[in-house]
């Protein structure tokens, strides 16, 4: 990690030295131990603040997006970094030849707080970054990992009534802090239909109800894009186990329209943007 | 006790949280059809013509196209007071708009499962494609829903707290 580290801070002094980079998008070290944050640098000075430890937890791929300038862009991508941006690319969200994209295979993400790996670190099916234009470290295998539909078996396994329960039970602890929805790199949205309460979307009633149709729809609407890159669930002050909800629609997918991984290129179709005349019918 | 003072005291007693009990007899399930103008929506109008009999519990909106249906709509039905929603479409490769449907198709496929996940039972949405021809399946399709849902009775879940 360390050598990774000088690495990048040696490519970074480089790229942004001769003009390839406007500036470059890491991770320097927050104010406590094991803590980082995400780290904007546009001059070679700022090249040491650049860390790069096990505990980057932060995903990156939502950074660049804001910039709607033609400023060229340096992003550190992991696989699920790659993924999001991937993801952006095919939404047209930003152009491939604004990004320079500094891949790091990840090892995986410790939490700062109980020195173990991350939830979503364990459950991760892609470590080494999808897309890169130059890769510092070298590619890792891919480990194998736990069933990660085990907990939405779980769920379906219960009765209609005690789904509904557990499900009333999470959602009224959500406290519509909308964490999850800006940390998401699926949601990109101008104008979210969370913020729409005049028009009738979602209401700003403090109610079980209104929870709901929060967390429903949020979900919804990411859909089958879902990276499973776990940040919803890793951000929520109060916990709540997102990923069920995430990974139900990406278990249905698989099952209804074949195995489909989110932003593994940036060409293909997702399964909501097109159809096929033979689809599983169950309407007649 | 005076018959004010009894009202009073039943508002008191459901707004502490007591479930308010309706009769079995009296209640009739709330049912909203999505129905697209082409297809399902002139079904409809030709039940009507043939003088067909259905249950008037179900409520009819039409929409441009299925496709038209958001999943959010679905929500907010329940949300409302629905017992049942519908969402009523034309047959794959009849779609006048040619492909509204087949998107349709994966969306509510998904969703269904999606909902059915937080605990919604499947009998209360359900989808359907009715051609505009095909007025006896309307008026079964609505038959059947306003039967399994009157056996399942009043839906509480999503429903939103005082209406």
């Amino acid at each position: 990690m360390a050598n990774t580290q000088e690495t990048l801070r040696e490519r970074a002094r480089i790229l942004l030295e001769d003009g390839t980079l406007d500036y470059l998008i890491g991770w320097e070290a927050g104010r406590f131990e094991g803590q980082t944050t995400p780290l904007i640098i546009r001059t070679v000075a700022d090249v040491d603040r650049l860390i790069y430890n096990e505990y980057c937890v932060h995903l990156l791929a939502k950074y660049p997006l804001a910039d709607k300038t033609t400023k060229k862009i340096g992003v550190v991508v992991r696989g699920c970094d790659a993924r999001g941006i991937n993801l952006a690319l095919k939404d047209g969200q930003i152009e491939r030849d604004r990004l320079y994209l500094l891949g790091i295979p990840c090892q995986g993400m410790k939490d700062a707080q109980t020195g173990e790996e991350l939830k979503k670190c364990r459950e991760c099916t892609h470590r080494n970054p999808v897309v890169y234009d130059e890769l510092l470290g070298d590619l890792l295998e891919q480990s194998a990992v736990a069933d990660r539909f085990a907990e939405v078996n779980r769920i379906e396994s219960l009765s209609a009534d005690e789904r509904y329960d557990y499900w009333a039970d999470v959602f009224s602890r959500c406290i519509r802090c909308k964490a999850c929805r800006d940390v998401c790199p699926t949601c990109t949205c101008k104008e979210c239909f969370t913020d729409q309460a005049a028009k009738g979307w979602q209401g700003k009633e403090t109610s079980l109800a209104e929870n709901q149709n929060y967390g429903i729809t949020r979900m919804f609407h990411s859909g089958e894009r879902c990276l499973e890159c776990g940040e919803c669930e890793r951000v929520c002050p109060k916990g709540l186990p997102l990923m069920q909800l995430n990974r139900k629609v990406i278990k249905d997918v698989h099952e209804l329209f074949g195995e489909y991984i989110a932003g593994i290129d940036d060409c293909t179709p997702s399964p909501l943007d097109h159809y096929q005349l033979d689809d599983v019918e169950e309407f007649m | 006790m005076s018959l004010e003072q009894e009202t009073l005291n039943a508002v008191q007693e459901n707004q502490g949280g007591a479930v308010v009990q309706e009769a079995p007899e009296a209640w009739k399930p709330k049912i909203l059809a999505f129905t697209c103008n082409w297809c399902t929506y002139a079904g409809a109008d030709l039940a009507g013509l043939n003088r067909m009999k259905y249950p008037a519990d179900v409520r009819l909106l039409r929409l441009p196209c299925s496709g038209r249906v958001n999943p959010q709509f679905v929500l907010h039905a329940f949300q409302k007071g629905c017992d049942g929603v519908l969402v009523c479409g034309c047959h794959p490769g009849d779609c006048h708009y040619s492909t509204g449907n087949y998107f349709t198709r994966r969306r509510m496929l998904l969703y269904r499962r999606y909902l059915e996940y937080f605990g919604i039972e499947p009998e209360r949405f359900q989808i359907r494609w009715i051609s505009g021809s095909e007025a006896g399946k309307f008026r079964d399709t609505v038959v059947d829903t306003c039967e399994a849902i009157t056996k399942l009775g009043p839906n509480h879940k999503f429903r939103e707290e005082g209406r």
